[in-house]
């Protein structure tokens, strides 16, 4: 059965959620678009694939200035490496993995999380459209994608 | 009156409510004064008039039915686009295209801008709307002319079909998720802002596949305000 809009801005609310309690509420959404010939990647992105209700994939992609005032809000205030903002990506990736995982169980199977940096090994398969979130905190970009494969509805 | 002022029902209708002696289209605008949406965001889902509603709405203020809801800076600032209070001085560039799929046949340069106004309904008052899990209208919603479709006014018709916005945003891109690219890239449209989209469609091709899109996902059919006048 496939999930209502609803069900999919869960996905947003679950990525909001969390990325609010690490900033204390500091994000700021601009207006969303949808984009039909290109994905929008940034420097570092969290990918999970989605099968069942929704079949596609969602993506957080967040600029490495994003990902250090992220990492520096509960962590110490050094300079961030490669692997501090993969950790950080990939906390968010598995937090937005785990809690819709829990809200939908096995209606909604999803993949581990993959996490990369600029652009994907495996080339992702541009669906007909996608539509992207942005986010802005301290005047640092990320974006949530979202990449469904068809129209299909409840 | 402007179109942006937002109102509330009042105690004094709840109390008057059952006595209230209305036509059903007039009920129909005076029920979806809820307190979040503007004067015209409310007449286009009730699906009255701009005109129509301006009178209306003066004898539901007079009446006592409805006042006006004073909103918050933070609310104004995201009803303008703008969400947040730092956002105000500060321009926001749109997202970084980083990577494209070798997929791609068209190109995509920005859409023009437009003058033209926010949509206002034209369309005479419809059965009540309930998301997407109505059947769809029999007719189709294809207007066969020679005027050119404005995308902010089908984004805004859409996304006024569900009571939230977030939501209302994603029906939309399901409803685009049906359009053909190709159609909208040969009108230079490689994206669509989900606020004040500025892109006049002029291929009645393309048209046609929106409003079959939005009939098929929406189950509704376009007002004739999504269309630029003649």
């Amino acid at each position: 059965m496939p999930l209502h809009e609803r069900d999919i801005h869960y996905f947003v609310d679950v990525t909001l959620a969390h990325l609010n309690k690490i900033t204390g509420n500091e994000i700021a959404l601009r207006d969303p678009t949808i984009e039909f010939q290109s994905l929008v990647f940034s420097a570092y992105t969290g990918l999970l694939h989605l099968k069942g209700g929704a079949e596609g994939f969602v993506y957080f992609t967040a600029s490495q200035q994003f990902l250090q005032h992220l990492h520096n809000s509960h962590q110490s205030r050094g300079r961030i490496t490669e692997e501090d903002c993969r950790d950080v990506m990939a906390d968010i990736t598995g937090t937005i993995a785990h809690t819709v995982h829990k809200k939908f169980g096995a209606t909604l199977q999803i993949s581990e999380p993959r996490i990369f940096s600029t652009v994907p090994d495996d080339p992702i398969e541009m669906p007909p459209a996608v539509f992207v979130q942005p986010l802005v905190w301290r005047k640092e970009h990320a974006y949530f994608v979202l990449g469904l494969a068809s129209a299909e509805t409840t | 009156m402007t179109g942006t002022e937002i109102y509330k029902r009042t105690p004094a209708y709840e109390r008057e409510a059952r006595e209230i002696r209305l036509h059903a289209p007039q009920w129909k605008l005076l029920l979806a004064f809820d307190g979040q949406r503007s004067l015209s965001e409310v007449a286009l889902n009730a699906e009255v008039s701009f005109t129509e509603a301006l009178p209306l709405t003066r004898k539901f203020l007079d009446q006592g039915w409805i006042e006006e809801q004073p909103i918050t800076l933070d609310q104004y600032l995201k009803r303008m686009g703008a969400r947040d209070v730092s956002a105000t001085g500060a321009a926001v560039p749109p997202p970084t295209v980083l990577h494209q799929p070798e997929k791609e046949t068209a190109p995509a340069p920005p859409s023009a801008p437009s003058p033209t106004p926010p949509p206002l309904p034209a369309s005479p008052a419809a059965e009540k709307k309930d998301e997407s899990s109505a059947a769809p209208e029999k007719a189709p919603a294809a207007k066969p002319s020679n005027r050119a479709m404005r995308l902010s006014a089908v984004v805004d018709f859409i996304t006024s079909l569900v009571g939230n916005i977030g939501i209302g945003q994603l029906l939309v891109y399901r409803v685009f998720l049906r359009v053909p690219p190709e159609l909208l890239l040969a009108e230079d449209i490689a994206s669509v802002h989900l606020v004040g989209d500025t892109s006049l469609i002029q291929s009645e091709k393309l048209q046609k596949a929106i409003a079959d899109a939005v009939n098929a996902v929406a189950k509704r059919q376009l007002p004739d305000s999504v269309f630029a006048p003649a």
